[in-house]
């Protein structure tokens, strides 16, 4: 697979990612760890009785999922499947239903033994502009990644 | 045939930080990512072993509690799972801790596939008072 020489800047924008959260996509996140009983996720009895919710939550994970992808369309496969990371806390469920969308902006960048990692600000928020989510990733860029030194 | 549930009722107090769960493995299919795929509406997906849980799963397995909300989840990529392959987990318990009156554990784990690639490493931090947060949610 091709890749560009590209460098990385505080400041820069990460592309967006935008999700549309319903309970069959939660279903197969779910059941494709053959999680398959009753649970907060996919059982609003379950929902209710765990949470005291009046109806079922995305698993965090999903929201892990979602920032993943945008970091990994950000560096690329090659670089971000082997030396990527994404931390979140989560603020607030995300629901089926929801339009969640992830953004990220570098904040900065070091130079490692292995390369130059680049720091990146992540946030998700839904439909109604609320935050669910805030977090960091990272990744380590390998020099034959980056432009060469002027 | 009712099932016996062995598990220890969970004492945070007790816990021990440091506790390692005996190894599990599992093979990741190709069915496995891609349903994971298709939940998480990327075809590229590279780690399904997310949704697996398994930093949790063994201590879900040995101890009993009221539930939990995932408060903070961090994930590290090493090498993409490939389909077909048994993967080893390794998990621990990482730490604990006690805010705004609400007790937190937090778990760890490693995957190894069969060649010894390490794929991935998980860490979660786990509200331990579910309902707290859902009445707020719902409030």
């Amino acid at each position: 697979m091709g890749w560009i020489a590209r460098g990385y800047s505080e400041g820069d924008a990460v592309a967006p990612v935008v999700k549309e959260m319903t309970q069959e996509a939660i279903n197969l996140f779910e059941g494709s760890a053959g999680h398959s009983e009753p649970s907060q996720f996919t059982d609003e009895e379950a929902a209710r009785e765990t949470l005291g919710t009046s109806g079922t939550v995305a698993s965090g994970r999903m929201s892990i999922s979602f920032a993943l992808e945008m970091m990994r369309r950000h560096f690329g496969s090659d670089v971000f499947n082997h030396t990527g990371t994404v931390d979140l806390r989560f603020l607030r469920p995300v629901r089926p239903g929801d339009t969640i969308t992830f953004t990220g902006e570098v904040t900065g960048t070091s130079r490692e033994a292995n390369g130059q990692k680049v720091n990146v600000k992540i946030e998700a928020q839904n439909q109604r502009g609320d935050t669910t989510a805030v977090g960091t990733g990272s990744a380590i860029v390998p020099n034959a990644f980056l432009p060469p030194e002027e | 045939m009712v099932e016996v549930d062995n598990r220890v009722p969970l004492d945070w107090d007790a816990l021990e930080v440091g506790e390692v769960f005996e190894k599990f493995d599992y093979v990741l299919t190709q069915e496995m990512i891609d349903e994971y795929r298709r939940g998480v509406m990327d075809p590229e997906a590279a780690f399904p072993t997310i949704s697996h849980k398994v930093d949790v799963r063994q201590f879900n397995a040995k101890y009993s509690d009221n539930g939990s909300v995932n408060a903070r989840c961090a994930f590290h990529c090493y090498n993409s799972p490939v389909p077909g392959k048994k993967l080893t987990v390794t998990a621990w318990v990482a730490d604990k801790y006690l805010r705004r009156g609400k007790n937190y554990i937090v778990t760890e784990a490693t995957s190894v596939d069969e060649d010894g690639r390490l794929i991935d490493r998980v860490i979660t931090h786990e509200l331990k008072q579910p309902w707290e947060v859902g009445k707020k949610w719902d409030g």
